[in-house]
């Protein structure tokens, strides 16, 4: 077992966690964040793709004890307090960029990171950072356009 | 060229009901469900591909700290009916005495949890005697190969009509043969100007559904309950009933939103043995599999297609003689079916005089394989879009004019005793050739464009779906259908028509969870059935629940009902409006009320169509490919990729164009690169790291969608289902798309660049050579 301190969704907190449990397993088992999808298990599909300080992480693939003093972000953690839909989800919305929702989670936060890294990417650079992440049901071209309006979307509401 | 309707017409695209849910994360899937008390189950799975089980050791199994149970075969055998499968049902719920397939499930233990589980799986001794391995449709078909199963299967092979056989077992190690005859094809074929024999080989591919196949049972006080990913809670309550000899009304199934299925969750599969884990240990018993087990549970069908088409020089089709041989695997699930739905469907949309068909499943020593996509519909359009593409070229026709002489027009039966196609498969042509450029296309080195017209019968063989709403006074409407939200919307698009009907929002709509002591029956989550099929059933229900608030009111207001127009839940009569929430809570009190309108549609069985019933309506995909060959390395890169498909009446505009797109690229995968692959008997890349699907960075630059709304579909205002239409027509349009850029003809999925090198030596070769 290891003591590990660490932030989930702005919430700092603390837990003790086998040394053999993944990540992934911790934020479904423990903290109840079911958002992060378990579907290959092998680091291949990106399902339970989450943010570690910022970089998405392949939940599954990670073992909990490695979180130890990071930040974590979940599908859990995007919407604001009052339910509002941050601008990558609406995007994902109006586009229909989601059918089945089991990779959605994984989508939107590779979307996030590559978003900040990239506010105006390219589809070239789309690709590359999505390519990490299958969607099994809609054939990615709403998934692209999601991606085009929401960088859109935040750049006009950037100040 | 004929007017064409307007293709896009204005539709609502609908934002789902399930969005907001499933864009935070929230959404409950089978595989976020536990119970108090749950245990957790994993299987043994053989590590031959035929091998006779001499003895199963589990003692040291069951001696491990925290297993609570150790069964197999032997356990299995003790069921009032151990095996399952559609029509004819040939697999065990645990193997026995045999196995049949690398994969096929041997023993399961249960344990509190899935990693003491996964140990004690190791400790099982199991004594195989190896038997020879028939990896091929050939192999199993040599008259010296040993007979994958002994006795003979249980169950029937299913009810066929007018011109069409079904026969059971027919001969060594061949599940299932399916005949359909019209006309004398024979003689037509002997007369005809042109004959023409090709062979095509379609390739096997996963579903790949990214939730797993997930299930957890309980079974309590002389009933069995069961929370499963399965998409046919219905036929799933039937096989669980039948199996363990429980009344159906001890039976329930509960079925969450389902994180992608394709046809995988389709039928039963690990359902009965989850229950069986859960009567035995009597604690509730969860088994989810591994992505690697799914590999090893279903495949879409290997096919091996033999067309003889007689054509006259004019280029008029006359006659077609099909021999088609599915690979089924090991094991039934739903071959039966698809053998019936491809060899039925060889014909495409066109007009013969004869036709003549024979179409089986064999067994194989390899994964079953079972309903996918396009359900036998993709392996008929591939060979028979693919052939039409060489005739044309061999008798020096274009492929679309071809195609055009030859298209049946609507209202004219696709077969005698069938309904006829309700699309303008013309128009929907032309409107594909100008979308892709395809007569005016410039003609570059190593560039073509290639058509094709998939063609699938769609809402199945005499199925039917019940469906109820209740609507609150207040004007809430809880939708209940059997219809599993499986990603295709069906929740959003039924809430539409009760909607629509009642003059509500769709904010105002539920669609209620899947339980089958309260949801109305159906007939399962197939054949893209929901919209038009489910759709026609709460059409009834809104109407009828309509009618009870319009008799309602004019039961208060003293007035016939219609003196009375429902808008925004207000009475109207006259130029007085009365609120109906306050007219309904003044009669009932503050409890309040709810209205419960019922509805049903069932397709009738008819002998005197081929399938014993008509079809309900029909699915073509017109697809396009323009591809770029390259002539050095015989990659094929496809650049652009058209795809459209009939909705009758769009419901949901956003939802078709998602539906279409999600099949085109499934079936861009396949046509390309996606494919399981056997080494000898094994499953070479049965695992997510090594099995590739079509990634964002496969999607063609160009890659555009359109529905055609042709408005003779029997759902709601014309709708149709077109759930499987994208998968159809792609594998042969970029085949014809190869051959129209580098003269080469590729047969077999999937078009690698080897194949196509291959064929541009031998015709480099065959060129020197004259």
């Amino acid at each position: 077992m290891v003591d590990v301190t660490f932030c989930v969704n702005g919430r700092e907190m603390s837990a003790n966690v086998a040394s053999n449990k993944t990540l992934a397993d911790f934020l479904r088992d423990d903290l109840y964040l079911t958002g992060c999808r378990i579907a290959c298990d092998g680091g291949v599909c990106g399902a339970c793709t989450v943010l570690v300080d910022g970089s998405p992480v392949a939940a599954c693939s990670t073992f909990a004890f490695e979180i130890d003093k990071s930040s974590i972000e979940t599908i859990e953690g995007l919407a604001a307090p009052d339910g509002n839909l941050h601008p990558i989800q609406q995007a994902f919305l109006k586009s229909d960029a989601f059918q089945c929702g089991f990779c959605t989670s994984g989508f939107i936060l590779s979307v996030k990171a590559l978003l900040e890294m990239h506010p105006s990417p390219d589809d070239r650079t789309i690709r590359d950072w999505l390519k990490g992440n299958i969607c099994r049901c809609t054939g990615y071209k709403s998934i692209m356009d999601a991606t085009r309006l929401a960088s859109a979307m935040m750049l006009e509401a950037a100040p | 060229m004929r007017k064409m309707l307007e293709a896009d017409v204005k539709n609502a695209s609908l934002e789902r009901l399930d969005g907001k849910q499933k864009l935070t994360g929230k959404v409950r899937y089978t595989s976020d469900f536990k119970l108090p008390g749950m245990l957790h189950a994993k299987v043994l799975r053989s590590p031959h591909a035929h091998a006779r089980i001499r003895s199963i050791d589990s003692r040291r199994a069951r001696a491990l700290g925290g297993v609570l149970a150790v069964i197999t075969g032997a356990d299995i055998a003790t069921l009032p009916d151990p095996f399952y499968g559609v029509g004819i049902r040939d697999q065990p719920v645990l193997a026995i005495g045999k196995v049949r397939y690398i994969g096929d499930m041997v023993a399961a233990v249960v344990a509190v949890d899935e990693a003491t589980a996964c140990r004690a799986l190791d400790l099982i001794a199991v004594d195989y005697e190896r038997l020879p391995a028939l990896m091929s449709i050939e192999d199993a078909l040599d008259p010296s190969a040993p007979d994958i199963f002994e006795e003979p299967s249980g169950g029937s092979p299913l009810i066929v009509g007018e011109g069409a056989q079904s026969l059971k077992e027919p001969r060594k190690n061949t599940l299932y043969e399916f005949q359909y005859a019209r006309g004398d094809a024979e003689a037509e074929l002997a007369a005809a100007d042109h004959v023409f024999t090709d062979t095509f080989h379609f390739s096997r591919i996963h579903h790949f559904h990214l939730e797993p196949y997930v299930n957890v049972a309980r079974a309590e006080e002389g009933r069995i309950e069961i929370w499963s990913c399965n998409q046919d809670p219905f036929i799933l309550r039937n096989d669980l009933s039948r199996m363990f000899g429980f009344p159906l009304h001890n039976v329930r199934v509960h079925t969450a939103m389902v994180g992608g299925g394709f046809g995988a969750k389709s039928y039963c599969k690990m359902e009965p043995l989850v229950v069986f884990l859960a009567m035995r240990t009597g604690r509730p018993v969860r088994l989810c599999l591994t992505m690697d087990e799914a590999f090893h549970t279903l495949t879409k069908h290997v096919a091996v297609l033999t067309l003889t088409t007689g054509v006259s020089r004019d280029g008029i089709l006359i006659a077609r003689k099909s021999d088609i041989r599915l690979d089924g695997g090991a094991y039934s699930d739903a071959s039966v079916s698809t053998t019936i739905k491809t060899g039925y469907r060889i014909t495409g949309p066109y007009r013969w005089k004869a036709v003549s068909t024979v179409a089986s499943s064999v067994r194989t020593n390899s994964v079953p394989g079972g309903s996918f996509r396009g359900f036998g519909g993709t392996q008929s359009s591939f060979a028979s879009e693919s052939q039409m593409d060489m005739i044309a070229r061999r008798i020096g026709i274009d492929p679309l004019e071809f195609r055009r002489r030859n298209l049946l027009s609507p209202h004219e039966p696709f077969a005698p005793g069938d309904t006829a196609i309700d699309s303008d498969v013309e128009l929907g042509l032309l409107r594909l050739a100008e979308k892709v450029g395809y007569v005016d296309r410039p003609r570059v080195p190593g560039r073509g464009i290639g058509l094709s017209i998939g063609l699938k019968d769609g809402g199945g063989t005499g199925n039917q779906a019940q469906a109820a709403i209740k609507v609150t006074d207040s004007g809430d409407i809880i939708v209940q259908a059997a219809a599993v939200e499986i990603g295709q919307g069906v929740g959003t698009v039924l809430g539409s028509i009760a909607a629509n009907i009642l003059d509500r929002p769709l904010s105002a709509v539920r669609y209620a969870e899947i339980d089958t002591d309260h949801t109305p029956l159906d007939t399962g989550t197939h054949v893209s059935f929901a919209t038009t099929v489910s759709g026609r059933a709460i059409e009834e229900s809104a109407y009828d629940v309509k009618r009870q608030i319009l008799q309602f009111a004019a039961d208060r207001l003293d007035c016939t009902p219609d003196q009375l127009t429902l808008s925004d839940w207000t009475i109207r009569l006259g130029n007085r409006s009365h609120d109906l929430r306050s007219m309904l809570r003044d009669y009932y009190g503050p409890v309040g009320t709810e209205f419960v309108g019922r509805g049903s549609m069932k397709i009738p069985y008819d002998t005197a169509a081929p399938l014993g019933s008509k079809n309900l309506f029909w699915m073509p995909c017109w697809s396009a490919a323009e591809v770029d060959v390259d002539t050095d390395t015989g990659q094929v890169s496809v650049l652009r990729l058209v795809v459209g498909a009939d909705a009758g009446r769009a419901l949901n505009l956003a939802a078709c164009h998602g539906q279409i797109e999600g099949a085109a690229l499934q079936a861009l995968g396949q046509s390309l690169f996606e494919e399981l692959v056997y080494s000898g008997d094994v499953p070479a890349n049965a695992d997510p790291a090594t099995y590739r699907v079509p990634l964002v960075s496969d999607l063609p630059v160009s890659f555009e969608s359109f529905v055609e709304q042709h408005g003779m579909g029997p759902g709601p205002n014309g709708a149709k289902g077109i759930g499987e239409s994208g998968m159809l027509g792609i594998a042969a349009a970029i085949a014809n798309a190869v051959e129209d850029a580098v003269g080469v003809r590729i047969t077999k999925l999937p078009i690698t660049a080897e194949r196509v090198l291959d064929a541009l030596d031998e015709k480099r070769k065959a060129a020197l050579a004259s």
